[in-house]
C-alpha cells in the first residue's frame, strides 16, 4: 500500500471516485441540505467551505453513512453506496477532536482496527508501525493520548485511519482545536500522504485560506445550498456571486494578510 | 421510489437497541411503577379519614416537619462551614480529615441513635463522665441524632460545591475594588443558590422520611416514618400505612421535580481557575481547630461503639473481652451478615450491569425514548426506602419471592439505582462524541467498542458504582425493614431487635461490623482505581 504513488496525470483525465446526486436533508421542517449535486475525482483535494450551519457537517456524516438522507444517492466507482454501512464504504474520517481510544496506546489505536479484521498479531503490528513511523510519531508508540500535543494526536488519528487502506478520507475541520504553527505542520503531512497514497480527500473547513491553500477544487456552501464549485483560481477569478466574494474571497484576503503578519515574526 | 420505500420502513423497525431500551424501561416500571401504584390502590377513605382525624396526626406531622427542618438547618451551617474549611483555607491534611468526616456515611441511621443512647442515655458513657442529668430521649435527641446521619452526605455535596466554584469572578470583583460583602451578595449567594436548594431538599427529605434515629431517640416523640414503621410491623395495618407512605412521598417528590426541571440550566460551567488562596495563620488555626472538633465529635458514637463492643459488661465490668462479637454471631449474627453480604455483592453486580447498560443507552445512543428511560430511572430517588418497602409488601406478600433474598436484592438495587447511573451518565458523557462513529467507520462493533473502548474509560465509575450499591445495602433498614423475615434478613436489622432486647453490646457490634466490613470495601475500591 506505501508503494501506491499518486499519477500525476492532469485531474480532468482522472476516473471520478464518488458522485453525489440531488442528496437533500431534512429535520423536521428544516432542510439542512437541499439537492446536493457534485462529484469528486480520484485522488483529488476537495474542500467544502462554509460557515457553521450551513450544512457541511451533516454532508460529510452523510457520506460516510453515519446519517441516511431524505432524498438521493450516493455513488462509489460508480455503483450506489448510500445504503451501505460506513465500515463497507472504504472511508476514513478524521474529527475536530481527534476521538483517539484513551485508554490505549498510539500503537493500540493504530493497530485495534487491524486486529478486529482478525489480521493476524504480527502482520497488523508491522502495518501499524510503518504507518506510525510515516506519521513521524515513531518515538510516542507507547504513550497513551493523554501526553501527546494536540497536533500529534491528530497525526494518530489520521494514522489510525490510514492503516484501513481508505479510498476516501474524509476530515471533519481537523485543525480547529490547533495553533497556527501546528496547522502549518499538519497541512503538509495531509497533503504528502494525498500525493504518497493516492487518496482522495474531502476536507471540511471553515477557513477561507486553508481551504485555498490545500485544494484542488473547493466547494463553497451556503445554508444547505452548493453556491459555487471549483478550482481556487476559479473561484477567485469568477466568483459565482455576491456571498462567494464576500464570504470567501474578502474573507480570505484579511486572513492572509494576518497570517503574513504572523510569518514576519517567526524565526 | 423502491429505496425511499424501504428506508421509511427502516426507520419504523425496532432496532435491537430500541429493544434494549424497552426491556429496560419495562423492568424498572414493574420494578417501580407497579408496586406504587399497589399503593395508591391500597388507600381507602376509611384509613385516610382515621389517619387524618386522630388528633395525634397534627402532632406527628408537625414533629416530623419541626424535627427535619431544624436538623436540616444545624447539619447544612455544620456542613458548610467544614467544607469551607477544607476547600477555602491552605490547612494540610484535607484529603485524611475528609474520609474521617464521612465515615459515619457508612453505619445505619439506626446506629446513630444507638450511638446517642450510648453516649448520653442513662447510663451513658458522657452522661457518667460529665454526671449530666438530661436526657436524650425526644425531639432534641432526634435533632442530635438526625445532624448525625445526614452530616457527611451534606458535607460532600458542599464540597462538590465550593470544589467546582470558579474564582475568576472573584478575581475580577477583587481588581475592581468590590468589597468582600459585596462579593458574598452578588457572587456567592446567586452562584450557591441552586445548588443550596438541592442540598436543602435532598437533606430535608432524607431526614424526614427516616425512622431509625426518631424510633431509638424519640421516645414518645412520634414522627410521620416512626408511625408508619410501627403501623405495619406492630398492628400490621397496611391501608394505614399506605396512607403514612403516600405522605412522606411528597417532600421527596417536590425535590425531585426541582432537580429535573432545573437539570437543563444546571450549573455545567468548568472550573477555570482554582482560587488562589490566601495565606493566613488565624484563618488556618480557626479551620484545624474546626476540623478537629468535627473529627472528634463524629467519632464519639464509634468510640463508644467499641467500648460497649470490647468491654465485658459496661459500666460494671471495664475488661477486655471478645465475647460480645461471639455471642453476636451466636445469635445468627453470623447468618444475617452472610445474608447482608449475599445481598450487597449480587446487587453490586447486578445493579452495576443495570446501572451501566441503561446510562449507556441514554448517554450514548440517545434515540427518542432515551429521554423517558432517563426519567424512569432517576425517578427512583423521589421514592423514600421506607414507602418502597411498603409498596413492596403490598405486591409480593402473597408470591413465592416473598421471604427470600431475591426481593431484598431487587428493592435494593431499584431504590439505590439513581446515583450510581447518574455517575455512569456524567462519566459516559464526558467520553468523545464521535468515538462511536470512529468505530462504525473502521468497523468496530457496538460491543466490541463498549468492551475495548467505554468500560476500560470508565473503570473508575465502575468501581464506584458498585462500591455505593455495596455500603448501601450493608447499611440500609429502610425499604428491606418489611420485606425481611427470620429467613432472608440482613444483619442491619439487627440492631433493632437487639435494642427492643436492651441488649446494647451486641447493637455495638452489629454497628462496628457494617462499619468495618463497608470500610474494607472503600479500601479495596481505592486500590483497585488506583492500580488500574
Amino acid at each position: 500500500m506505501l508503494e501506491h504513488t499518486g499519477s500525476q496525470q492532469d485531474l480532468h483525465d482522472r476516473h471520478i471516485k464518488l458522485r453525489i446526486e440531488r442528496l437533500s436533508m431534512q429535520y423536521d421542517d428544516t432542510r439542512v441540505l437541499d439537492d446536493i449535486d457534485f462529484e469528486v475525482q480520484e485522488g483529488e483535494f476537495l474542500s467544502i467551505l462554509g460557515p457553521s450551519g450551513c450544512g457541511k457537517t451533516t454532508l460529510l456524516r452523510i457520506l460516510i453513512g453515519l446519517i441516511t438522507p431524505v432524498e438521493g444517492k450516493i455513488l462509489m466507482d460508480g455503483i450506489d453506496i448510500t445504503n451501505l454501512p460506513p465500515s463497507a464504504r472504504g472511508m476514513g474520517i478524521v474529527f475536530q477532536n481527534y476521538a483517539l481510544f484513551e485508554n490505549m496506546t498510539v500503537l493500540g489505536n493504530v493497530e485495534y482496527s487491524l486486529k478486529i479484521q482478525k489480521e493476524t498479531r504480527k502482520i497488523a503490528r508491522d502495518k501499524a508501525m510503518s504507518i506510525i513511523d510515516h506519521m513521524g510519531l515513531a518515538e510516542h508508540i507507547d504513550k497513551k493520548p493523554v501526553s501527546l500535543s494536540g497536533g500529534q494526536q491528530q497525526r494518530v488519528a489520521i494514522a489510525r485511519t490510514l492503516v484501513m487502506n481508505p479510498q476516501v478520507i474524509l476530515f471533519d475541520e481537523p485543525m480547529s482545536a490547533l495553533d497556527v504553527e501546528t496547522r502549518l505542520a499538519l497541512r503538509k503531512v495531509i497533503k504528502q500522504i494525498q500525493k504518497e497514497f493516492g487518496t482522495t480527500m474531502i476536507y471540511i473547513t471553515h477557513d477561507q485560506e486553508e481551504a485555498f491553500a490545500m485544494s484542488d477544487r473547493i466547494l463553497v456552501m451556503e445554508e444547505a445550498k452548493i453556491s459555487q464549485i471549483g478550482t481556487p483560481a476559479d473561484i477567485i477569478a469568477n466568483p459565482a456571486n455576491e456571498y462567494v466574494s464576500k464570504f470567501v474571497i474578502a474573507n480570505l484576503q484579511e486572513k492572509i494578510d494576518s497570517l503574513s503578519r504572523y510569518a514576519k515574526v517567526l524565526p | 421510489m423502491n429505496g425511499s420505500l424501504s428506508r421509511r420502513q427502516q426507520r419504523f423497525r425496532l432496532t435491537g437497541i430500541q429493544i434494549n431500551h424497552f426491556i429496560l424501561m419495562v423492568v424498572f416500571l414493574f420494578l417501580l411503577g407497579l408496586p406504587l401504584i399497589r399503593m395508591f390502590f391500597n388507600l381507602n377513605r376509611k384509613s385516610i379519614l382515621s389517619v387524618f382525624q386522630n388528633p395525634s396526626f397534627t402532632r406527628t406531622l408537625s414533629n416530623s416537619i419541626q424535627v427535619a427542618g431544624i436538623s436540616t438547618l444545624i447539619t447544612l451551617s455544620i456542613a458548610y462551614l467544614l467544607a469551607y474549611c477544607i476547600e477555602r483555607t491552605k490547612i494540610k491534611h484535607t484529603g485524611t480529615i475528609s474520609i474521617l468526616l464521612v465515615l459515619p456515611m457508612l453505619i445505619p441511621s439506626i446506629s446513630h441513635g444507638m450511638g446517642l443512647i450510648l453516649l448520653f442515655g442513662n447510663n451513658g458513657i458522657l452522661t457518667r463522665l460529665f454526671a449530666l442529668n438530661t436526657t436524650i430521649y425526644g425531639k432534641w435527641g432526634i435533632i442530635t441524632g438526625s445532624v448525625f446521619y445526614a452530616f457527611p452526605v451534606a458535607f460532600l455535596m458542599f464540597i462538590n460545591v465550593l470544589k467546582y466554584e470558579d474564582s475568576a469572578p472573584y478575581e475580577a470583583a477583587q481588581v475592581l475594588g468590590i468589597p468582600r460583602w459585596r462579593q458574598l451578595t452578588a457572587l456567592t449567594f446567586p452562584y450557591l443558590r441552586r445548588p443550596l436548594i438541592s442540598i436543602v431538599f435532598a437533606i430535608f427529605t432524607m431526614i424526614i422520611t427516616d425512622y431509625g434515629v426518631p424510633i431509638i431517640v424519640g421516645g414518645k416523640y412520634s414522627t410521620l416514618p416512626v408511625v408508619l414503621y410501627q403501623e405495619v410491623i406492630g398492628q400490621l395495618d397496611f391501608a394505614k400505612g399506605s396512607v403514612y407512605g403516600v405522605l412522606l412521598l411528597i417532600p421527596a417528590s417536590i425535590a425531585f421535580l426541582f432537580d429535573v426541571l432545573n437539570a437543563d440550566t444546571g450549573n455545567t460551567s468548568y472550573v477555570t481557575h482554582a482560587f488562589e488562596l490566601r495565606d493566613s495563620k488565624i484563618r488556618e488555626a480557626f479551620a484545624y481547630i474546626v476540623c478537629a472538633l468535627g473529627c472528634l465529635i463524629v467519632f464519639l458514637p464509634i468510640s463508644s461503639f467499641v467500648i460497649l463492643a470490647f468491654t465485658r459488661r459496661y459500666p460494671s465490668d471495664l475488661s477486655a473481652t471478645f465475647r460480645n462479637v461471639l455471642n453476636t454471631l451466636n445469635l445468627n449474627g453470623s447468618r444475617y451478615l452472610i445474608n447482608s453480604i449475599t445481598i450487597a455483592i449480587a446487587v453490586a453486580m447486578i445493579g452495576t450491569i443495570i446501572a451501566f447498560s441503561t446510562a449507556y443507552l441514554t448517554a450514548r445512543v440517545r434515540t427518542r425514548y432515551s429521554k423517558y428511560l432517563h426519567l424512569i430511572t432517576i425517578t427512583s430517588t423521589a421514592v423514600p426506602g421506607i414507602v418502597l418497602g411498603l409498596s413492596y409488601v403490598l405486591v409480593f406478600k402473597t408470591s413465592f419471592i416473598y421471604g427470600t433474598l431475591a426481593i431484598l436484592i431487587m428493592v435494593n438495587l431499584i431504590h439505590f439505582i439513581s446515583a450510581p447511573y447518574l455517575m455512569m451518565y456524567d462519566s459516559l458523557g464526558k467520553i468523545n462524541e464521535n468515538l462511536e462513529a470512529v468505530g462504525q467507520t473502521l468497523g468496530i462493533g457496538r460491543l466490541r467498542m463498549i468492551r475495548d473502548v467505554f468500560i476500560p474509560q470508565s473503570k473508575a465509575t465502575i468501581f464506584e458504582m458498585g462500591s455505593y450499591f455495596f455500603v448501601n445495602c450493608m447499611m440500609t433498614i429502610s425499604a428491606v425493614s418489611f420485606l425481611a423475615t427470620t429467613a432472608n434478613k440482613p444483619i442491619s436489622l439487627m440492631i433493632n431487635q437487639f435494642e427492643a432486647q436492651m441488649q446494647l453490646e451486641n447493637v455495638a457490634v452489629v454497628s462496628l461490623a457494617i462499619l468495618i466490613i463497608n470500610l474494607l470495601m472503600k479500601v479495596l475500591v481505592k486500590a483497585c482505581t488506583k492500580r488500574s
